[in-house]
């Protein structure tokens, strides 16, 4: 009986131990995250402006070097040099906070690269990854609306 | 054990018991608080099913009509009640809802709403004594559901357009925030204009206050979340949380619209102890003009990250890039 009166707040204590600190791991969003071996960070690029299609149900947000953020923020004509990134995400619901959604599966990165040109004041370069893997896409219909959509956006406000 | 030893040992038990007794009662009578129920100056108004819900679990400390029974009025129990009442009222009183404005109003509620979710409301020690307290499943639907509904999804209008447009024109023509005498919150920290040049932690759609943010971190937060370091975070870990107005066209494409505010979340578990080991500040406006009315007002931050506290205080996922 009297172990009882030991065993009681010892597993108590137990109880309330293993429900500290979940493991950092899950707190990490896997399903939004970049697979590590596409580098993307090591782009070093900025971001220009975040958005959202309710329609879709996705989110997005636009990623820019300097001479990028410069050009869109001065709107002056697309320039050689220029990297820009969109990445988009399925919405999903915020676990921890009920009135917010954040990424949910990763759905596309979006790339260009501008260079310069001979007839045109650069040349652009696209490239579309989709899927968890970020698979490049080989198919080019709709290339050229998808690129203006990118320069087309004016950045975020940040001052 | 024979009756000989036996009867010393009883005597000592009842005579420990009586000297227990009579401090017990000697402490009814030291620093005993007093909880008044000041008058109700504005109620909160909801549906019926919400109230009664919230009357029910939220009332007896968020409110000026606190039902304290008598077992609550034994000290030294009575000492945390009485505290927790006083806290309680500071936080969110219900009954003085009508002096706050309404974005305050829905920032309380949803507030109030994630803290029950969250597991962190009502406090577990109240809700042992008091078990009428719980909020149960379908009372959590219900008050979800409830916020779900006064939610807007309105299509931009002119004056948030306004607003952005005014701003961008400034912004674009070099209108920048403060580099030098930087603007500094009432705990001492300072406005970081380098935020924008940070890599991103995550972003979030916040249908609850029609927001868009994107949270940056700096290097030392962005390495941890490579290295899966991010409970606890290391010290020197430095946040950023960008808000914007939530701007929607007929089509449904959302975009940000002005530049709301910038919040810092800066790790130091030693220097900033009292406040859960981080330090809040938030800069409003292009301006970065600092929040808060008294030295205290990381309370506040604190205090909404509190269900948090077995992820170090952090509500963000992090996406890795």
């Amino acid at each position: 009986m009297k172990a009882i009166y030991i065993l009681f707040p010892v597993l108590v204590l137990l109880a309330a131990a293993c429900r500290e600190q979940p493991d950092e791991k899950q707190l990490i969003n896997k399903e939004a995250s970049l697979p590590e071996d596409f580098n993307f960070s090591k782009l070093g690029l900025k971001v220009l402006s975040s958005s959202v299609n309710e329609k879709q149900n996705t989110m997005s947000t636009i990623y820019g070097n300097d001479l990028a953020l410069n050009t869109a923020k001065a709107g002056t004509p697309v320039q050689a040099g220029e990297v820009l990134a969109m990445i988009t995400w399925k919405q999903k619901k915020d676990e921890h906070w009920f009135g917010a959604k954040i990424p949910g599966n990763l759905q596309t990165v979006e790339m260009i690269r501008t260079s310069p040109d001979a007839q045109k004041s650069a040349k652009v370069d696209y490239q579309r990854y989709e899927g968890k893997k970020l698979t490049l896409k080989q198919d080019t219909t709709g290339n050229d609306k998808n690129i203006r959509y990118i320069f087309e956006q004016h950045p975020s406000v940040m001052p | 054990m024979s009756a000989v030893s036996q009867t010393p040992l009883k005597k000592i038990i009842i005579s420990l018991v009586f000297v227990v007794l009579g401090c017990l009662l000697i402490l009814q009578f030291i620093n005993r608080p007093v909880i008044e129920n000041p008058p109700v100056t504005g109620d909160l108004q909801a549906p019926q099913e919400v109230k009664a819900i919230l009357k029910r679990a939220c009332y007896d400390c968020h409110s000026n009509e606190s039902n304290i029974r008598w077992y609550d009025k034994i000290a030294p129990a009575y000492w945390k009640v009485a505290e927790d009442v006083k806290k309680g009222r500071e936080g969110l009183n219900f009954s003085v809802w009508s002096a706050m404005a309404k974005p305050e109003q829905a920032a309380k509620l949803w507030e109030a709403v994630n803290q029950i979710q969250a597991g962190a409301m009502p406090i577990k020690s109240y809700q042992i004594v008091h078990p009428g307290t719980k909020v149960s499943a379908t009372d959590l639907l219900i008050l979800r559901n409830y916020l779900s509904g006064t939610v807007t999804s309105k299509l931009a209008d002119t004056s948030k357009t306004n607003a952005l447009d005014i701003q961008y024109d400034k912004w674009a023509k070099g209108a920048e925030a403060p580099k030098t005498n930087l603007p500094v919150a009432l705990n001492g920290i300072e406005f970081i204009p380098d935020y924008k040049n940070w890599q991103v932690v995550t972003t979030s759609d916040r249908f609850d206050n029609n927001s868009l943010r994107v949270v940056f971190g700096n290097d030392i937060a962005i390495k941890a979340i490579k290295k899966n370091h991010i409970n606890p975070w290391p010290n020197g870990a430095i946040f950023a949380k960008v808000a914007w107005d939530r701007l929607k066209d007929a089509n449904g494409n959302v975009k940000t619209g002005a530049f709301k505010q910038v919040e810092y979340m800066i790790k130091n578990d030693k220097k900033y102890a009292s406040t859960a080991g981080w330090g809040f500040a938030r800069f409003k406006t292009p301006k970065m003009l600092p929040y808060g009315k008294t030295r205290l007002f990381a309370t506040e931050c604190v205090n909404c990250h509190r269900p948090m506290k077995n992820n170090d205080f952090v509500f963000t996922m992090p996406v890795k890039h």
